[in-house]
């Protein structure tokens, strides 16, 4: 459990695809407040590993405690609704709705808006409903999005603009941690640094345990607390971004591939 | 990178002048659609076409909730057009004769056997079942991926028609209850009274169109309203990608369920007054075809366009009872050929379905966002979350 | 592939709660099938003291299933190369049939031809029906299909109806609204010989005949033959496929092209065991054939041929036993349970179905 301060632990967790195992007994924790972060080469289960973390795979074996609460195997939607959020490797934004819809989706959970509260529409909906977008817009004004691209359309937007959206949806539920599936990618060293310090300061305002996988070697030792690095499915090592980038396991694991 | 990267296309949705003038032109259309029935006399075949056209429109509004919001491939509509018909068969009729419960009906029928109830009653009724037939129908559907929900669908609106047309002999052949008196079916039903108004009868026709208008009219407001609302949003991100969805927190199948529960009532409520329209309820109405006939008047009108479906149903309605039989009818004899047009229905309507998907997909009032996906390909092609969480 | 284990790891057993579940899935869907032939079995021991009905209308429900197998090859392919439910497969196996009862009388072929001609006749009638319905479907997928490739899946859906549509007025057009017979060319309920007390008539073997080398010539050629390869690499993965070299559009015209050939053979099968010929014909056995490649496991060409003979056996325990009126409900019944509890069927694999 997690009275020792982790937010979220893992125990063993295994995931099997028809005899293939792409992720191997990993237990691991991060503890509350901390940003930690997840390396491996390609191919080493890391998103695999997230997505059992969010309920979008059902593990083979294993336990994930979230909160002090067991949520192995829970549906993705209950686990967001307990206060776990994520943002996608490639960018999963809804194509036809503008920036503030997409946010107000992320804010779901957090709206108690019914069906015949829809069709009647009485006051405390109404208010519900205007509040939910004053803090969606609040949101995309924190993530850096332009006021005047707030009510465009998602899929038209640049590609840098969309990841802040992406950030602001996945805020919208107001997580305790917050999963970043590279967040990164795409990005050129200054968006990567940006993004770095934007995090810190999401951690700090925010209250929140940051989770990363991530690539960018640069990002990844500058921001972490704590690493963990998975190869072929199976922890190989972890610890501080010293003890990690010192580790020959690691290194043979990553064969000379670093940026 | 995600398709929704990729598109960089831009499109706007409306903004606040066309919101304005659009609701002028509502207000005028509705105006006039009230105003109509005063210009025929009040028996006219006309009043009966627009009567049916109101009726199929609550049903088209039904089915758009959910094709058109929710993005399910539904192909089984008639079922709900089915039980929202044969609960008026039931409950407004003399088809129970062993039973003799009479509640809000005039005199005349209070010695007639059988269940009779007001037709308010009846209206709620058909509701509450099929909403609920909605949810059972569409409860095995949720894990499968578009293609799947289609036949599942289609499978069950099936099903539902052999119950009709076998409905005198048991259900799969067990036991003898008759349920729905088969392709005979259930005749006469009562006609609709309501409090305050004269009761309504076959000459004057104006009442019922009046009350489909009515009607018509709940329904549209109830759809303007889901759509706008969080319920509407959260159709359209499970529409467009489920996964993104429920990682969102969206509870996609209770979403889900409500799309195929509250199109379902829409259509039993259509059902019912369907029944009550021409009086009489046999299986013979239920067929696939029924399906598909409403499924193209919202791909015509616009898919997930409340005023698009409106449009498309009333155009499709008119046009298979009136359109068709009048002016088509005629047209060989004038060009000196001798065949029988009507011969062609369904082809026609099969080539228009084909035309329509490959040159117009958006229909005639295109909703923007569907229109984006559909032309444009923006946000299609995602997983089930249950192909993903296996 | 071994991984080089930094943590101590005791040897891991393989199979998971999720495989778990599935198995007994697949037996509760066996379980499922057997029970009308189970239940009519036991009730014709009681009855009649033996089983000769049940064997009946297993071998009726064979030579029915011969046929439903073709079509639902023809469904079973084209959705395991584009993931797609072709839904204008039926109409053209409706008119294959329809193609060979008009040639049967455009070359004069009566219940008086006998020997060399007939077979010769009803040679030239199969390949002209296999050509012509392969052509058919292969149309419909440049039409209907192609052009919408990226659309949502409302949208080929819609257009394989509108199709279907138009190919039942045709066939509307062409032979009436009302069931045609057609004339018994090989005297389809002759007894031929007796087989553990079943009467095995001509049409029984006719089914067989016709079926099972076009079966064996299909799964050769899709195992051995090039362009049958291209087809199960496409099916696997189009996109690795296409870096290989293969013509994925030629591919994917080809597996459409093969279906309707298969659907036309069972068109003039159809024509000669039933005798008869009908323009709505195609949506029933459509239905009924889609359901057999969902229970073999769709994608899975075995699969196809497996369920439509299952099917087939149910359908006519069905017919024969409670009432033809309440077939289509209860196969339709099934196929809503396979796709709820078990959508890969039985012989497919997970990853590669409905759900």
């Amino acid at each position: 459990m997690s009275a020792n301060g982790s937010i979220l632990e893992t125990d063993g967790l295994t995931k099997i695809f028809g005899g293939l195992v792409a992720v191997d007994a990993v237990t691991f924790a991060v503890r509350r407040g901390e940003i930690a972060s997840i390396i491996g080469p390609n191919g080493a289960g890391k998103t695999t590993f997230f997505n059992m973390l969010t309920g979008l795979y059902k593990p083979s074996f294993g336990r994930v405690v979230f909160d002090g609460r067991d949520v192995t195997g829970a549906r993705p939607d209950k686990i967001t609704k307990s206060g776990l959020a994520r943002t996608f490797q490639n960018i999963r934004l809804f194509g036809t709705m503008t920036c503030v819809e997409n946010v107000l989706v992320g804010r779901h959970s957090r709206m108690r808006a019914s069906v015949w509260g829809a069709i009647l529409r009485p006051p405390f909906e109404r208010r519900e409903e205007g509040e939910g977008r004053d803090v969606a817009r609040e949101l995309l004004k924190y993530v850096g999005v332009n006021e005047r691209f707030h009510n465009t359309v998602a899929s038209s937007l640049p590609y840098g603009d969309q990841r802040r959206v992406e950030i602001a949806r996945a805020l919208a539920s107001e997580p305790r941690l917050l999963l970043l599936d590279e967040p990164t990618a795409g990005m050129n060293p200054a968006e990567s640094a940006e993004l770095t310090q934007f995090m810190q300061k999401l951690r700090e305002e925010r209250d929140l345990s940051i989770l990363l996988i991530e690539h960018d070697m640069k990002v990844v030792m500058g921001v972490s607390e704590h690493i963990t690095v998975l190869d072929h499915g199976e922890k190989i090592a972890e610890g501080t971004p010293q003890e990690v980038r010192n580790n020959p396991k690691v290194v043979e694991a990553y064969l000379g591939k670093q940026e | 990178m995600s398709a929704v990267a990729k598109a960089g296309r831009a499109f706007s949705l409306p903004g606040k002048g066309s919101k304005k003038r659009s609701r002028v032109l509502a207000a005028l259309a509705i105006l006039g659609a009230i105003i109509l029935p005063l210009f025929y006399e009040s028996g006219s075949p006309w009043v009966e076409d627009y009567t049916i056209a109101l009726a199929y429109v609550v049903m088209a509004l039904g089915l758009n909730v959910v094709v058109g919001f929710a993005g399910l491939l539904d192909l089984g509509y008639v079922a709900f057009f089915a039980i929202g018909a044969y609960t008026i068969g039931w409950f407004a009729s003399g088809h129970f004769a062993q039973v003799n419960i009479h509640v809000g009906v005039a005199e005349q029928l209070r010695d007639v056997p059988g269940i009779h109830l007001n037709y308010l009653l009846i209206a709620v009724i058909a509701i509450v079942l099929a909403a609920a037939l909605g949810a059972i129908l569409g409860f095995p559907t949720l894990r499968l991926r578009g293609d799947y929900i289609a036949i599942v669908t289609l499978a069950f609106g099936e099903i539902i028609h052999r119950v009709a047309v076998n409905g005198d002999e048991g259900v799969f052949g067990i036991g003898e209850f008759n349920l729905t008196n088969g392709r005979s079916g259930i005749n006469p039903i009562d006609k609709i009274d309501l409090p305050f108004v004269e009761r309504f009868t076959t000459l004057d026709l104006r009442p019922w169109y009046w009350l489909a208008l009515a009607i018509a009219l709940v329904i549209l407001f109830v759809n303007v309203r889901l759509r706008d609302s969080r319920l509407g949003r959260a159709w359209i991100a499970v529409r467009e990608d489920e996964v993104a969805a429920v990682s969102m927190g969206v509870p996609t199948t209770k979403v889900k369920l409500l799309a195929y529960s509250i199109g379902a009532a829409m259509g039993g409520l259509g059902g019912s007054f369907i029944g009550a329209f021409y009086e009489q309820v046999n299986a013979d109405q239920f067929e696939f075809s029924f399906s598909i006939f409403v499924l193209a008047m919202i791909i015509l009108g616009g898919l997930g366009s409340v005023w698009g479906v409106v449009v498309g149903a009333v155009a499709l309605s008119l046009i298979n009872t009136r359109l068709i039989p009048d002016v088509f009818n005629s047209v060989p004899q004038k060009i000196g050929l001798d065949f029988d047009l009507t011969q062609l229905g369904f082809g026609i309507f099969g080539f228009l379905l084909v035309i329509m998907m490959v040159l117009r997909p958006q229909g005639m009032i295109p909703e923007k966002r569907r229109a984006a996906e559909l032309v444009d390909h923006i946000g299609t092609g995602s997983e089930s979350v249950y192909e993903v969480r296996k | 592939m071994e991984a080089s284990s930094a943590s101590a790891s005791a040897p891991r057993p393989r199979r998971t709660r999720g495989d778990l579940s599935d198995e007994i899935a697949k037996y509760v869907l066996i379980g499922l099938l057997l029970i009308m032939p189970v239940y009519y079995g036991i009730q014709d021991l009681a009855d009649e003291g033996d089983l000769s009905r049940l064997a009946t209308n297993i071998k009726d429900g064979l030579s029915n299933g011969a046929i439903l197998a073709l079509i639902a090859i023809g469904y079973t392919l084209v959705y395991g190369i584009i993931e797609l439910i072709n839904f204008a497969h039926g109409d053209v196996f409706m008119l294959g049939t329809l193609v060979s009862l008009g040639f049967f009388g455009t070359i004069g072929l009566t219940e008086a031809t006998g020997g060399a001609g007939l077979f010769l006749g009803m040679l030239l009638t199969l390949l002209l029906a296999m050509v012509a319905c392969g052509t058919l479907n292969t149309m419909i997928e440049r039409v209907a299909y192609r052009p919408l490739r990226g659309a949502p899946r409302l949208a080929p859906l819609i257009t394989a109806i509108g199709f279907s549509f138009i190919l039942q007025n045709v066939g509307l057009l062409w032979i009436g609204g009302s069931h045609r017979s057609v004339p018994d060319l090989v005297g389809s309920q002759d007894r031929l010989f007796e087989f553990a007390g079943v009467t095995v008539s001509n049409g029984d073997v006719l089914a067989a005949v016709v079926t099972v080398p076009l079966v064996l010539l299909l799964v050769n050629f899709i195992n051995k033959h090039r362009l049958g390869r291209a087809m199960r690499a496409t099916a696997q993965d189009p996109e690795a496929a296409r870096l290989m070299g293969i013509n994925v559009d030629t591919t994917i015209g080809l597996t459409f092209l093969l279906g309707g050939m298969m659907a036309g053979a069972a068109g003039i099968v159809y024509a000669l065991y039933q005798t008869d010929a009908w323009f709505f014909q195609g949506f029933q056995a459509g239905l009924l054939a889609f359901t057999s490649a969902v229970l073999g496991g769709i994608g899975n060409l075995r699969g196809a041929v497996l369920g439509g003979l299952i099917i087939g056996i149910i359908q006519q325990l069905s017919d024969n036993r409670i009432a033809t009126e309440w077939t289509p409900a209860i196969v339709f019944a099934y196929l809503v349970l396979i796709l709820v509890f078990r959508p890969q069927g039985l012989l497919g694999e997970k990853g590669r179905e409905a759900g």
